[in-house]
């Protein structure tokens, strides 16, 4: 078996004196498509935030691609918190998708998603904008390059942050409930632009999602967080229709009940 | 003397001088003010400190006196400046401590979600601030520099009281030759008003040029 992409060792996050995350072990697998559920509060937007570095690790490690994240091992062989070098070095493994999508105002669609490539990896900016307009043209939205976010719908903003996150090749992809902030009737569209990617197969990914039908169509796996621990964790049929834990079982009909009138 | 010629005669000695200690404090402000403000967000606690107190001195006492101090008080010290360059400074230092304050607040009201964004796409600290956070910062901070701008103009006003000939300074000249005083100080505040309007006018154009279709 081949070493899995993400793998998350005794993680606790504390902020201040409130526990949101307790002792979680966690892999992902090279390619495998893990989709988050629990109710808001259980930890589960956190634990990704810890792999995106943009919350920082209480106790515990994280690995990616055999490295560690948050971590440096010293000639001793012991760990010590990881520099800044080595942690971007391992942080450009990872790329992540916003609720709010957090597009950059000041910037066209198109400077958007070249910005990263050109400042951060160095490329030239003939190539980056022919690759970026590639990325544009799957997400459906090659005529808007020249436009500014603010000109955007919802769903439209969202499929630009997707291919603005894509366009850097991260090995693990993070999404954070990214249809909540939408429109009803634009939640398809973007669904649609995950499950493209996901179809493709190499990336990884780690969907934070309250769309059940969607975990079930695109996540090899579903883990179910409460209370700053995965209660369970298992293929999308066993989780959905075949709960284990009281949890879990009261937490799907409680959400079963709110979505149908 | 027509109120024509009174204006000519104050414009035609004063507006130099007015017009060059105007623009060179705004700089020297413009650069203590973002240096003051990035200074001012450092992890370093002394770095901020030592800003803390250059900022409550400066805002903390009178233009004027500041002013006098830097022209008539430093010599004592054996640091003798020339009347513009003791003016460029005071005003300079002054309004620097403003826009840093002015610049501070700007960097932080731009959203956390763009820093966020930024880690994701793992840039730099140093590419975050200049190619997200301070362009946004920047449109921000806009109306407040402008308003800056228009206040430090009008405080060169001052700078006649430590020698310099400026407008002010050649209006006093003249109110003391002719003691046509009604007519000489009209004109001096229709000559600022009509120098400041086109500023507050540039900004505002500016502002509406840098958020056309995009905030």
């Amino acid at each position: 078996m081949t070493e899995p992409i993400v793998k998350y060792n005794k993680v606790t996050k504390y902020f201040d004196d409130l526990q949101v995350l307790d002792k979680i072990d966690f892999e992902i697998q090279q390619g495998e498509k893990v989709a988050l559920i629990g109710p808001s509060g259980s930890g589960k937007t956190t634990f990704a935030r810890l792999l995106m570095t943009l919350e920082e690790i209480t106790d515990g490690t994280i690995e990616v691609e055999g490295e560690y994240l948050w971590h440096e091992k010293n000639e001793k062989g012991e760990l010590s918190p990881a520099s800044t070098e080595h942690l971007r070095k391992v942080r450009s493994n990872v790329g992540m998708v916003f609720q709010h999508f957090h597009l950059f105002p000041h910037m066209t669609v198109l400077e958007n998603i070249i910005e990263a490539p050109i400042t951060v990896k160095g490329k030239k900016k003939k190539e980056a904008t022919k690759q970026g307009k590639e990325i544009l043209d799957k997400v459906g939205l090659l005529d808007k390059a020249d436009v500014y976010p603010a000109q955007l719908s919802g769903g439209q903003k969202q499929r630009v942050a997707i291919a603005r996150a894509l366009v850097m090749e991260p090995k693990v992809l993070i999404f954070d409930e990214p249809t909540s902030a939408l429109d009803p009737e634009l939640v398809g569209e973007v669904l649609e632009v995950i499950k493209d990617i996901a179809d493709q197969g190499e990336t990884s990914m780690l969907l934070i999602t309250h769309e059940m039908d969607f975990a079930k169509e695109v996540a090899d796996r579903i883990a179910f967080f409460d209370d700053g621990k995965i209660v369970e964790d298992g293929a999308p049929s066993e989780i959905l229709y075949n709960p284990k834990s009281t949890r879990l079982k009261e937490f799907l009909e409680r959400f079963m009940n709110t979505q149908t009138p | 003397m027509s109120f024509w010629e009174v204006i000519t005669s104050i414009l035609g000695q004063g507006l130099w001088i007015t017009l060059l200690t105007t623009f060179l404090s705004a700089i020297l402000a413009l650069v203590i003010g973002f240096a003051g403000g990035l200074m001012r967000l450092s992890r370093n606690k002394f770095v901020r400190f030592i800003v803390g107190v250059y900022v409550e001195v400066f805002r903390g006492t009178s233009l004027l006196v500041q002013l006098f101090w830097i022209y008539y008080v430093l010599p004592m010290f054996g640091i003798t400046l020339s009347a513009i360059t003791a003016a460029v400074l005071a005003i300079g230092l002054n309004y620097g401590a403003y826009t840093s304050e002015v610049v501070r607040s700007g960097i932080q009201s731009v959203d956390e979600g763009q820093i966020e964004a930024s880690i994701a796409l793992n840039m730099t600290k140093i590419q975050r601030m200049r190619r997200v956070i301070l362009p946004q910062a920047f449109i921000l901070m806009l109306p407040n520099l402008g308003n800056q701008l228009i206040e430090l103009f009008k405080s060169t006003s001052l700078v006649a009281l430590i020698t310099l000939t400026d407008l002010t300074y050649q209006a006093d000249v003249l109110n003391a030759t002719t003691l046509q005083t009604t007519q000489i100080y009209t004109a001096l505040l229709i000559i600022y008003f009509v120098i400041a309007w086109p500023m507050t006018k540039g900004i505002q154009i500016l502002e509406r040029k840098l958020t056309e279709g995009r905030m």
